[in-house]
């Protein structure tokens, strides 16, 4: 069983927030970081041992 | 941040933040931050100017957002259309390459100032520019016709300056296959309710949402790593937005789906959403010393006037464009919470350019929106920026091979937004020359269009001529070509090209009587004038246009309180109908009620500010209202937007004498002789005993005064000569039926007299020794046609300087003295 991934977290609003892997449209407002912290947030998501139930997905 | 001028001194660098948003409209802006949903606008809005951004015409995104970037109209610029003739043979979109003048980022450049500019359309392949550049393929997945995978997405050459950049911004790319269901669910809340292989649409909001994101992301990532004086990107995403689901925006469009109605009635709403949440972000990466813009070319119809159908034309989609985008300005020196008036798409350029303390270019067809600052400004200029000598940026090269592509990746963009026809591009299609043969019309005619928004008849007319076949009519070019054709008085060929029209029912009957009464008016035909509008308003009791020509020819025959009924319903339909306004205005002037004259001119100006002969009416209104400081400022403003009228010179010289300013009567007198060549004072009305007592006035105060009411007949038949010729003096006298065969090779200057029909009469019968008050039905038909036609042709002349006089006052005969003294 591999490693469990960590989550990745980025500053919204001055606090921290968990970037879900099937991203959010606040994130994606965040320009640069954001689309970075979303690429690598999916990133780990699909490296997973357990790869989701899908529903996230388009 | 500091900057080191010339002289060595360290001056304050003024940073710029541009945001174009295309098609955003206030209509639905207001709406979403009055419910909280657009909080960073707002707080632009709040803390800022705001404004309606005058479009052109015709409204097509590449035309205005070059015109945005240049401040020229774009029969200068050269950007035409969507799309060009490629020379080859082939069609291709339109680029960078077809820009005939400078940007403002080639301005900047020149002056050592460093600019990010992202995804502004057109601005393929991108140019060499002090700064960072990416053009607007930059977020493009498509290759060719083909839609690149994610894993194998390549960029095309031409889209991004600096090289060196390309890995950087590449890596911030999001394909349209990434975005998921968790995306599209704020647009499409029932998004799972939707059979995603069978409705395109979802795809569609994700290619949005995609392309909408990497532009902003490319943005964020060049404003955080790159130095700047300049940062303007563009999102064509609201537009995008709008033509795919406003109809579906509350309230709910007559017959609409309910079920599709519910699916996507939040998708504009989503979008616009989605674009504050990206504001939000650019304005806390920006300090209070950036000033920071937001405009849109063009609004978008969102409620009752959202059309039912997209004519099926070749832009057809265009129709749904609203005639006024925003503006929207924050920033040191410039007014916090206040409106600002009379901006239009080609103020940006110089505007931007009188931020950063440049100077305006005389040629440009924009002028810088000093009003938005809380201070004097001054504005410096130069001829123009295509005489600058420096280097300020040019087209990377790029193979033909990517140029191939890149092409065919944006013409299908194109297609997937209606604007042209997909069948038509493929290359096996039979039809070919024939739709090539159709852009290059297309074009032209978008030129002609742009001719005529700028005032160009006889260059429009030119243009339509050549590119009309009546073996293939099509009603856009003959409705232009009769219009332009009466704008240049060329009756005749109007009459002629309408004849066709009627003979092959090619528009609605209403559609043409407007036409033909337009002619009737320019021939002085006022009861053919008014019985076609009647008829066209019978089949057609809603039409702005003809309400507006109908409200026009009553105020002409002083059937004021018609006219009103008129402009009173377009407002009722079109609240925002500067020409309604203006119309209400002028009933009022006629009438002497001038507070409610002026009411009606400043709601004119206030909807649409380049509007000079409104401004005029102001400075008349206001003149008349003894408010001569206040008149002057109207004139000056009507002066600066036409420069070519005498009678603004002649009121300016006649106001400045009477708040005893030799220095400008001078000024405009001076101004005033490179105007006109001979002037002759014309005095007419009809021969009562108001005419009389006018003229007898001014001849008491020394004014010789040629012509006699009492002599009618004595005056030669003017119809094949000059008719002043036998006329010696300046002041001359003219029976109203004269009027119209007054040759344009003098200046002149109308003293009307107004006097009702049956005073006339009585006072004509008195004079043949008939009894006063016998009816003679002949005498008075003839003495209403006679004032009808005069007043037709009267209200036709935009170059007259008309003073009309009711009573004889006071105040009146001093205004009256000094208009016709010399």
């Amino acid at each position: 069983m591999k490693k469990k991934q960590e989550p990745v977290f980025i500053k919204m609003n001055g606090k921290p927030f968990e970037v879900p892997p099937g991203g959010s449209l606040g994130v994606l407002a965040l320009g640069n970081v954001g689309v970075r912290a979303w690429k690598k947030a999916k990133e780990k998501f699909e490296k997973k041992d357990v790869p989701g139930d899908g529903k996230e997905k388009k | 941040m500091k900057r080191k001028t010339c002289q060595g001194m360290e001056k304050k660098k003024n940073k710029v933040l541009l945001i174009g948003w295309d098609a955003a409209d206030w209509k639905i802006m207001d709406k979403l931050m009055a419910n909280g949903l657009m909080p960073a606008m707002k707080s632009l809005v709040d803390n800022g100017v705001r404004g309606k951004l005058a479009t052109l015409d015709p409204p097509l995104s590449p035309m205005l957002w070059t015109s945005m970037s240049t401040g020229v109209r774009p029969y200068r610029h050269g950007v035409i259309g969507f799309v060009e003739h490629d020379g080859k043979g082939g069609v291709r979109s339109v680029s960078s390459h077809y820009r005939k003048v400078k940007a403002f980022w080639n301005m900047l450049t020149m002056e050592g100032y460093k600019s990010n500019v992202i995804a502004w359309w057109p601005s393929n392949p991108v140019e060499s520019i002090n700064g960072c550049m990416v053009s607007n393929l930059f977020q493009q997945e498509k290759k060719g016709r083909e839609t690149m995978e994610r894993e194998n997405w390549e960029i095309p050459e031409g889209t991004i300056y600096p090289e060196s950049l390309k890995e950087q911004l590449m890596e911030l790319r999001v394909h349209p296959h990434d975005i998921t269901g968790n995306l599209v669910m704020p647009f499409v809340p029932q998004a799972v309710a939707l059979d995603k292989k069978k409705d395109k649409r979802l795809t569609v909001i994700s290619k949005f949402i995609a392309h909408a994101t990497t532009v902003h992301a490319a943005c964020t990532e060049l404003m955080e790593t790159q130095e700047w004086d300049l940062t303007a990107v563009y999102h064509d995403a609201i537009d995008h937005f709008s033509h795919g689901f406003m109809k579906f925006h509350p309230p709910m469009m007559p017959n609409r789906d309910k079920e599709e109605y519910e699916l996507f009635k939040d998708v504009v709403i989503g979008a616009y959403v989605f674009h504050d949440m990206m504001l939000d972000r650019l304005l806390k990466m920006i300090d209070d010393d950036t000033t920071v813009i937001i405009v849109s070319d063009h609004g978008f119809h969102s409620d009752h006037l959202r059309p039912a159908h997209i004519p099926k034309v070749p832009s057809g989609p265009a129709i749904e464009h609203a005639p006024y985008g925003i503006f929207v300005a924050k920033g040191p020196g410039i007014k916090k919470g206040e409106r600002i008036h009379g901006a239009s798409v080609l103020d940006v350029t110089p505007t931007l350019l009188t931020l950063f303390d440049l100077p305006v270019g005389r040629d440009m067809d924009g002028k810088p929106l000093v009003n938005i600052f809380d201070h004097p400004k001054s504005v410096r200029y130069i001829d123009s920026w295509e005489k600058v000598d420096k280097p300020g940026g040019e087209l990377v090269s790029v193979s033909e091979e990517s140029l191939e592509a890149t092409n065919e990746a944006a013409l299908q963009q194109l297609v997937d937004l209606g604007y042209i026809d997909e069948m038509k591009l493929d290359d096996s299609n039979e039809d070919q020359q024939e739709y090539l043969t159709g852009i290059i019309k297309e074009n032209q005619f978008y030129l002609a269009k742009s001719y005529i928004s700028g005032g160009k008849h006889e260059d429009a007319l030119e243009i339509l001529l050549e590119i009309e076949d009546k073996t293939n009519p099509d009603f856009r070019f003959l409705i232009d070509i009769i219009n332009s054709s009466i704008k240049t008085k060329r009756y005749g060929l109007a009459k002629e090209y309408l004849h066709f029209v009627r003979k092959n029912d090619i528009m609605s009957k209403a559609y043409m009587d407007t036409l033909e009464a337009k002619i009737a008016l320019g021939l002085n035909d006022g009861e053919t004038a008014l019985r076609m509008l009647q008829s066209a308003l019978k089949s057609n009791p809603d039409a702005i246009e003809i309400l507006i020509e109908l409200g026009r020819l009553f105020n002409s025959i002083r059937e004021l309180k018609k006219a009103r009924e008129c402009f009173s319903k377009v407002i009722e339909k079109d609240p925002d109908n500067a020409h309604a306004y203006h119309g209400v205005g002028v009933s009022y002037l006629r009438e002497e009620s001038y507070e409610n004259a002026l009411d009606y001119f400043l709601n004119a100006v206030e909807r649409m500010h380049h509007y000079p002969l409104a401004h005029f009416h102001i400075g008349e209104t206001l003149a008349l209202m003894n408010e001569h400081e206040a008149a002057i400022s109207s004139f000056e403003v009507a002066l600066t937007m036409n420069p070519d009228l005498p009678k603004i010179y002649r009121w300016l010289i006649d106001l400045h004498e009477l708040i005893n300013n030799t220095k400008a009567v001078e000024f405009y007198r001076d101004k005033l002789k490179t105007k006109i060549i001979d002037e002759k004072v014309i005095i007419t009305g009809l021969p009562g005993p108001k005419l009389t007592s006018v003229i007898e006035l001014l001849r008491s105060r020394g004014f010789i005064v040629e012509g006699d009411p009492d002599k009618i007949n004595e005056i030669d038949s003017p119809l094949n000569n000059d008719i002043l010729a036998g006329f010696k003096q300046r002041i001359c006298y003219l029976p109203e039926n004269l009027i119209q065969n007054l040759l344009s090779k003098y200046d002149y200057r109308i003293v009307i007299v107004n006097d009702d029909v049956e005073t006339v009469s009585d006072y004509l019968n008195s004079k043949t020794k008939l009894r006063k008050s016998s009816y003679n039905p002949d005498l008075i038909d003839g003495l209403v046609k006679m004032d009808i036609t005069a007043r037709i042709w009267l209200g036709q002349q935009p170059n007259l300087d008309i003073f009309y006089i009711n009573e004889l006052e006071d105040d009146k005969n001093e205004l009256l003295i000094s208009f016709v003294k010399d």
